[in-house]
């Protein structure tokens, strides 16, 4: 009797799991199939398979410039993000704990203003040479606009380690600034650290309507052309979006994999609390 | 002059008195701790030694240096804190090495170093491990290793053993008085324990409300307290209010206490008379022979403790405390009729506040 309830629910598990991945990942491989299928509109499979959409893409002179240029501007923006954000959140934490509520408004308020009226303000205050319509100017918008992800993911890490104390042990070691941060913080808090990375690489690697409305086609970054694309080619297109998830996951595996060692580390922060 | 010396060290936060006027003078070697209830100034004060927190007024000099505003990296101070604060990323033997590294040892300097305070807490063999493998005890013997290794010029103590089990923290504080005495490092040791206090310093500073109440050595402050705070904050105190009269005596409501204390009030004088629970005898007859303060009663409450028995005795409605040692003695009872008596000597007399 007992068993068999469990062995239900069991199967109620499994129901909604399978769901839920059918849900996630079947736009995805549709996605994978249309970018390789010759004709895909009377039939359920495709009638035949080709790479010929790939082909094309590679070969429009845009296709490698407009990658580099959404490579550059990820990076650009996970840079940034550290350098302003990481030492911000710290300094909040150790020394002006009555400032993080309005930190935490503040982050909120990307995700309240839509990324047209961001672009559009941004263009109209920043209207001079040299930054207007510079990727420099794109650069800080991005920033801006995935804020909360870095903000969230250090912050939380930061709560779930006692930096006051440690930074107080590391001080009375002997430690400045630099090596409290370098040796003592931000080891411990590089699993925040890079999950906001990878979320911040990723979102502005697909960002569209930020770089379109500020920088247009002085800038052309990996989604404009995507965008054109849908216009003219569907498969073309798709072939695009795989390229651009792939490079997505490309890149978190390789962060992960060279940080294998923090992630050792934090492992051993997380059993300790 | 004192090894370290705090003069008229004040501290305010928002407006509220954390540390007034605080004048302390430490010798080189001495283990001195700080006492009191939470919010008493005892941590503050030993932040401010640290660096931690700065005084609004006054100095703090250490071996004739005025530290009071030196940055705290730069004091050669070693501080142990309550939450142990070993970097989690960091196994036992970086985690010594990290303020040696700091102060640009040689590398066999450093090992020779390691290993000789990791020697002096008995845990050599955790030194590959990660701060989370070891026990609560074992994590904070290897913070002090951790702040000895510098050779710091004076250690602090921030309530090492507040989150340890009873038993770990009783082997601990000797552990942490035997390495003191051994190396002859200037100490001081922040507890709100009495029994610790007592039991592991050359000096005890009681401290009330940011103010020293009694500076001495723990056998001072537990016989000879000079405040109605440090007798009833050290130990258990039976209090009884009253007037100084004539023939030493002092009388309270229905009883006179008889002790040899009041030589310094003046006749009519309000005072408390204090008297510890052990100094209390406690007699299932009446004693023979002529006997100080003899009072009879019933036996209220017995609670046994171990190694003594405490007797809440009813007097005539007033409560007596008294500590005895049961073995060797008739069993004791619930409403037994018992006569108590303390010696004169062992009263302590102070103003009624």
């Amino acid at each position: 009797m007992n068993t068999s309830k469990k062995q239900r629910a069991a199967s109620w598990q499994v129901i909604i799991v399978v769901l839920f991945v059918v849900y996630m990942i079947l736009p995805i491989i549709a996605t994978y199939i249309f970018s390789i299928a010759t004709r895909w509109d009377r039939t359920i499979l495709p009638e035949g398979y080709t790479f010929e959409g790939y082909r094309e893409a590679i070969k429009n002179p845009y296709f490698f410039i407009t990658l580099k240029n959404s490579l550059v501007l990820s990076v650009a923006s996970v840079l940034v993000s550290l350098i302003v954000i990481v030492p911000t959140v710290y300094w909040v934490h150790m020394r002006l704990p009555g400032a993080k509520p309005l930190l935490d408004l503040l982050m909120i308020l990307p995700f309240g203003i839509p990324g047209v009226v961001l672009a559009l303000a941004l263009v109209q205050v920043y209207n001079f040479a040299p930054i207007n319509r510079s990727p420099i100017l794109l650069t800080a918008a991005t920033v801006v606009f995935t804020m909360p992800f870095m903000y969230r993911s250090v912050s939380n890490n930061l709560e779930a380690v006692d930096i006051p104390t440690l930074t107080e042990a590391a001080q009375s070691l002997g430690a400045n600034l630099f090596n409290i941060l370098t040796r003592v913080i931000i080891p411990n808090i590089f699993p925040g650290i890079l999950s906001g990375s990878l979320l911040v690489f990723a979102t502005v690697f697909a960002e569209f309507t930020l770089a379109r409305l500020i920088v247009g086609a002085g800038f052309k970054t990996f989604p404009m052309l995507l965008v054109e694309y849908t216009r003219k080619d569907g498969t073309i297109a798709a072939g695009l979006s795989v390229i651009s998830f792939s490079i997505a996951w490309i890149v978190s595996m390789l962060i992960l994999w060279v940080s294998n060692k923090g992630i050792k580390s934090s492992k051993d922060v997380i059993n300790a609390r | 002059m004192a090894y370290l010396e705090l003069n008229d060290v004040s501290k305010k936060f928002n407006n509220i008195v954390a540390v007034n006027q605080f004048n302390l003078h430490i010798e080189k070697g001495q283990l001195v701790s700080f006492l009191g209830p939470s919010g008493c100034g005892k941590t503050t004060t030993l932040r401010m030694i640290a660096g931690f927190e700065t005084p609004d007024a006054g100095t703090i000099l250490l071996d004739g240096e005025d530290i009071s505003k030196t940055a705290p990296n730069k004091r050669g101070i070693g501080m142990v804190f309550q939450a142990y604060a070993l970097f989690p990323n960091m196994t036992i033997r970086e985690n010594i090495m990290f303020g040696l590294k700091m102060q640009h040892k040689s590398k066999e300097e450093m090992a020779e170093r390691t290993d000789n305070v990791l020697e002096l807490v008995r845990l050599k063999d955790t030194a590959k491990r990660y701060p989370h493998q070891l026990s609560g005890g074992q994590q904070q013997r290897i913070a002090l290793a951790r702040a000895l290794a510098i050779q710091p010029r004076v250690l602090l103590l921030d309530e090492p053993l507040s989150a340890l089990d009873a038993e770990v923290r009783v082997v601990l504080r000797g552990e942490i008085r035997r390495i003191q005495s051994s190396l002859g490092i200037t100490t001081v040791y922040v507890t709100h324990d009495q029994e610790e206090a007592l039991s592991i310093s050359d000096r005890v500073v009681v401290m009330n409300g940011g103010l020293i109440e009694q500076v001495g050595t723990p056998q001072e402050i537990y016989r000879k307290p000079d405040t109605r705070f440090v007798a009833t904050f050290i130990g258990t105190a039976n209090e009884f209010h009253g007037a100084v009269a004539e023939n030493q005596t002092v009388n309270c409501e229905q009883i006179n206490i008889s002790t040899s204390r009041v030589a310094d009030y003046t006749i009519g004088k309000k005072v408390v008379v204090l008297v510890r629970p052990e100094n209390i005898e406690v007699f299932d007859e009446r004693p023979v022979g002529s006997l100080n303060n003899l009072f009879e009663g019933e036996i209220d409450t017995i609670t046994f403790h171990g190694a003594i028995t405490r007797l809440g005795i009813n007097s005539g409605g007033r409560m007596f405390t008294a500590d005895v040692n049961i073995t060797g003695r008739n069993a004791l009872t619930h409403h037994q009729h018992v006569w108590l008596s303390f010696n004169s000597d062992y009263c302590q007399v102070m103003p009624e506040a």
